[in-house]
């Protein structure tokens, strides 16, 4: 093409130095014409070189300006054909709308689901403290083994102020208990924190209302009757109402001048949940607070404060994290000295074993969280199995464009005739997926916020939502995005590959005749597509069948006691502000109330309830035996009446349960479970023996029970103690049981009004089912069996579709083939037969590598399951039988289809 | 005449009206300068090419490769219809400017 009209135009020409060439003929046209005029050639030359100028220094910059153009040039070229392909696939995708929709909807679900559990994984394991420099957090922790909760007493925590270098980097705060705090006329349960005066200072968190408790509110012993809300509970219990400054709410029935709000978004420093009220420590006698504590040598019922057998409190500093190791030495040399004093009188074994006590600080920039514990793995499974299930949809979608592709192979070879470069081609075939892609995860967005608020849902175990803040949108936005960008360019790796290996020659024959080449007429390409597909179906569906198992297992467990015909009330007498006194006439009504109920074949109270979360453990001594070293001497103490055994449904295997004889005055009497006494007692005679906390032993057996998973029922059976709750006069119990003969529901509604009419001010925490509260400590467990069920029968669902499309197309392709085979004689059943066998094919390959995957995914999900090994065979027998078995089903249409064919017809439109 | 610098802007100015008499190879358009001015400028003809470079990449004149009087490889250039009007606008400018320098040194 001549752009200059006059010129003789070069044809061959190298894009090599044109500059060097074009300044070259410069020299050489001046050094012609100075000859010309008479010079010689050698000093014509010189001369045309020194009008030339530094020739080096011209042609750099010469190169400079055309390099510096030709970059911008690329760009703008490389922007607008971006912007091309990205056009013509938008016009390709709305010529064929269904294919658009199904394919957007797909990588929607699949992207939102994604990102959905990432959203909570990310909240729950990543996000920072919504405080001032969350670096600079640090918790005193044990440096010799994981303690995630080590207490301290008050005592200890003024001398460890003492020795650091600023006495406010030092803070303590409670254990977060359960209080009752009424607004109008009900108690309701509120979840309060204790702290020291300095902790929101240093904490440097700050108030959006009012003020926040300081220094000189925890000065004095049960003087300082404040409390700070959190902006959550102020806005779910007030309204946002600015007037609650000022005003006095009850906790535990003792008032409190409600001082400020804390700032929004703050809700504590444990992760997971929600604290609604902080409140002075020094107030914690007159609350009546009992959260997790551990004591020696103390009096629970005095006040804590002053106390240093008492450990409750959770010590944080803030320290930049340059200074972490050195203040960390200062404190831990203060804990060893306070040890020595302590175990000045303690004999040399019990010495050695405490003295391995070392503290340090540890970094909680993310705060503290049981939660994360109990659901990282189980999050971190969904992650991957979600993410399988994408790649399966993937793998779907990629099998479409192949098909399109395909159907567009005549157009690509013309394309490619006329001089396009395969490179822009595969580039025109990626931009097509990653718009698709791009449009699923924008939707997707909207598929994860409708996601992870039912994942949270689904994670809070009946009581209230758990807190987390899943509104970071640019993360999300960001995560969202990422995995669209992947999909977008997995989904379209094949049809790409497919583009950049075409061959003309083929193309340009048409549709593939009878006996042409085999690359030509399978999909090597789709095949290997579907074979993958069926691998991941059957890691997904063995592993759910794996969960679904363990969580049956579970449910099924017999844990010792009665739990379907129980129903528990769980209150709270100490928040009641009962003194010691009137307990027995508290608890005789109680009993009376209950056990008058119609349909109640017993009733009891206990301290503490059967998986209700709370529990006592102390230390015990059987005189005349010593435990190996190392073995623990702790057991779970309980006190109960009566009647317990019989309501619980626990089977007493030895000796007798307690009646009314045992109460005050009377021998001081125990009874153990089974574990308890092998534990302690060994193979000696355990019923009528004598133990106690120390020596002399305090109390006699009088009866065994059998092991029972008090706790939950993921746990082992502990070693129990359980005592005649009329010998512990001064014990504050939380909770009723009645065993119900018959309807449960009716029993339930009466036992509310029973106790209300005993009491109508008594905090009654819940009533429900000892099934359902046992259930309630399976939440992961059940999460985890739900999701991981659901994305197994996904899976297999796509992988069957995937497999219909394959075969479906490859019988479309062949149709041919097919007629000539059954012009030549073959059966109808014969072709069908032919095409099985291939699909069957397919699938038993998929699922050998399926196999062969699920070896090391096994390894990583042997922690959360339960009575099942992951490998085990019956579930992976079932699962390679169902995914054969919905394989058949799904290669059955294009088999019909195939033996319906039309010979002549075939044969004809070859 | 003593040797006088020249302004960037005058030997884009230059060449735009130099191309304007027809397409020619940067020799060419030295030698027409060259001779036009007295060999008043272009001390160093290479300081053109730089320039012409820069012209094509505004689009004021573009180039092609061909074969120059005595057959060896060329690089030609013409102005394009932009280049034309940037022409007409720069001489105007330059005839407003040489007008109003001459105005300020005119004995009074």
């Amino acid at each position: 093409m001549r752009r200059i009209p006059g010129i003789r135009r070069v044809f061959r020409h190298e894009r090599g130095s044109d500059v060097d060439v074009e300044l070259q003929f410069h020299i050489d046209a001046r050094t012609d014409d100075l000859v010309r005029l008479g010079l010689g050639r050698d000093e014509a030359r010189r001369a045309a070189l020194a009008e030339f100028g530094d020739v080096k220094r011209y042609e750099t910059e010469t190169l400079r300006i055309d390099r510096g153009y030709a970059r911008i040039t690329r760009i703008k070229e490389l922007l607008w054909s971006v912007w091309f392909d990205f056009a013509y696939a938008v016009r390709g995708l709305r010529r064929s709308p269904g294919f658009a929709a199904a394919a957007v909807l797909t990588l929607a679900l699949g992207i939102g689901a994604n990102t959905a559990v990432w959203t909570i994984l990310d909240a729950l394991m990543r996000q920072s403290l919504p405080i001032e420099r969350p670096d600079e957090l640090h918790a005193v922790r044990r440096a010799d083994q994981p303690d995630e909760d080590y207490l301290n007493s008050f005592q200890r925590f003024q001398r460890l102020q003492a020795v650091m270098p600023d006495p406010q980097q030092l803070t303590a705060m409670s254990a977060l208990a359960r209080m009752y705090a009424t607004t109008g006329d009900q108690p309701e349960p509120a979840l309060a924190q204790l702290v020291t005066g300095n902790w929101f200072r240093t904490l440097r968190v700050g108030a959006s209302a009012g003020r926040v408790i300081e220094l000189d509110d925890d000065r004095v012993l049960d003087a300082g009757a404040v409390a700070v809300l959190s902006d959550a509970f102020w806005s779910r219990r007030f309204g946002r109402d600015p007037r609650i400054v000022g005003t006095t709410i009850r906790l535990n029935g003792i008032p409190l001048r409600v001082i400020g709000v804390a700032q929004r978004g703050f809700q504590g420093l444990t992760v997971g949940s929600s604290v609604d009220l902080w409140v002075p420590l020094s107030m914690q006698h007159s609350l009546r607070y009992i959260g997790n504590y551990s004591a020696h040598d103390a009096d629970i019922e005095k006040a804590w404060a002053p106390q240093d057998g008492i450990q409750w409190l959770i010590l944080l500093a803030r320290v930049p994290a340059t200074s972490a190791v050195r203040i960390a030495g200062a404190l831990d040399r203060q804990v060893r000295s306070d040890l020595e004093q302590q175990l000045a009188t303690a004999d040399s074994v019990d010495r050695a074993y405490r003295l391995r006590e070392h503290v340090t600080l540890q970094p909680i920039p993310r705060g503290v969280s049981p939660l994360r514990e109990q659901f990282k793995d189980p999050l971190r499974v969904l992650m991957a199995s979600v993410g399988l299930v994408l790649l399966i949809a993937c793998g779907n979608l990629a099998g479409l464009l192949l098909a399109r592709s395909s159907a567009r192979s005549h157009e690509v070879a013309v394309r490619i005739s006329l001089g396009a470069r395969r490179g822009r081609l595969v580039r025109q075939v990626l931009t097509e997926s990653l718009t698709i892609a791009v449009l699923g995860g924008a939707l997707g967005l909207i598929v994860a916020r409708w996601g992870s608020a039912m994942l949270l849902r689904v994670a809070s175990s009946g009581s209230r939502p758990v807190p987390l803040d899943v509104s970071n949108d640019a993360r999300i936005i960001g995560f969202a995005l990422l995995v669209s960008v992947v999909t977008g360019l997995l989904v379209g790796a094949f049809p790409a590959v497919r583009v950049s290996r075409f061959g003309l020659y083929d193309a340009f024959r048409g549709a593939g005749r009878v006996m042409g080449g085999r690359s030509s007429h399978r999909l090597p390409l789709g095949r290997v597509l579907v074979m993958s597909q069926i691998a991941l179906s059957l890691v997904l569906v063995v592993t759910a069948g794996v969960f679904v198992r363990t969580l049956r297992n579970l449910l099924v467990i017999d844990p010792g006691y009665e739990r379907e015909h129980v129903v528990v009330a769980r209150l709270d007498v100490r928040a009641a502000g009962y003194d010691s006194a009137q307990l027995p006439a508290l608890y005789d009504r109680l009993l009376g109330a209950a056990a008058a109920i119609p349909g109640v074949r017993s009733a009891s109270l206990s301290l503490n309830a059967v998986a209700g979360g709370g529990t006592r453990t102390s230390g015990f001594v059987v005189p005349g035996r010593t435990l190996p070293p190392g073995e623990s001497s702790s057991a779970q103490e309980n006190y109960v009446t009566p009647d317990y055994f019989n309501t619980i449904g626990m089977t007493v295997v030895a000796g007798r349960a307690f009646t009314r004889a045992d109460k005050v005055g009377a021998p001081n009497v125990a009874i153990v479970s089974e574990s308890m006494a092998r534990h302690f007692f060994g193979t000696d005679r355990v019923v009528g023996s004598r133990f106690g906390y120390g020596t002399p032993p305090e109390f006699e057996v009088v009866g065994v029970v059998r092991d029972a998973r008090v706790n939950a029922l993921r746990e082992a059976a502990p070693r129990l103690v359980f005592r005649p709750l009329a010998q512990g006069p001064r014990e504050y119990v939380t909770s009723v049981e009645v065993r119900v003969a018959g309807a449960r529901e009716p029993v339930t509604a009466s036992l509310r009004n029973a106790i209300r009419q005993v009491d109508p001010m008594l905090p009654l925490r819940d009533i429900t089912p000892l099934s359902d509260l046992l259930e309630r400590g399976l939440t992961s467990e059940r999460l985890v069996a739900r999701l991981a069920g659901s994305f197994g029968v996904l899976a297999l669902l796509l992988a069957a579709i995937g497999l219909y499309g394959v075969m479906g197309y490859s019988v479309s392709r062949r149709t041919n083939e097919m007629g000539v085979r059954l012009a030549l004689g073959a059966s109808p059943a014969g072709v069908r037969l032919l095409v099985l066998r291939e699909s069957l094919l397919t699938s038993a390959a998929g699922v050998v590598l399926g196999l062969v995957l699920l070896l090391p995914v096994q390894g990583v999900t042997g922690r959360l399951v339960y009575g099942v090994s992951p490998r085990d065979p019956a579930t992976v027998v079932l699962g390679t039988t169902l995914l054969l078995a919905a394989t058949a089903v799904a290669a059955f249409v294009p088999a019909w289809r195939a033996s319906r064919i039309d010979p002549v017809d075939a044969i004809r439109s070859a | 005449m003593g040797t006088l610098d020249l302004l960037q802007g005058t030997l884009d100015l230059l060449i735009l009206k130099t191309l304007s008499w027809g397409a020619m190879h940067g020799y060419s358009v030295a030698r027409l300068i060259r001779e036009r001015s007295d060999g008043a400028f272009l001390i160093e003809e290479g300081a053109l090419y730089p320039a012409l470079h820069r012209l094509e990449r505004q689009g004021w004149i573009e180039s092609d490769w061909g074969l120059s009087e005595n057959n060896r490889k060329a690089k030609f250039y013409q102005l394009t219809a932009r280049g034309r009007a940037q022409l007409r606008a720069e001489v105007a400018t330059w005839q407003r400017y040489t007008k109003a320098v001459a105005g300020v040194l005119e004995p009074a």
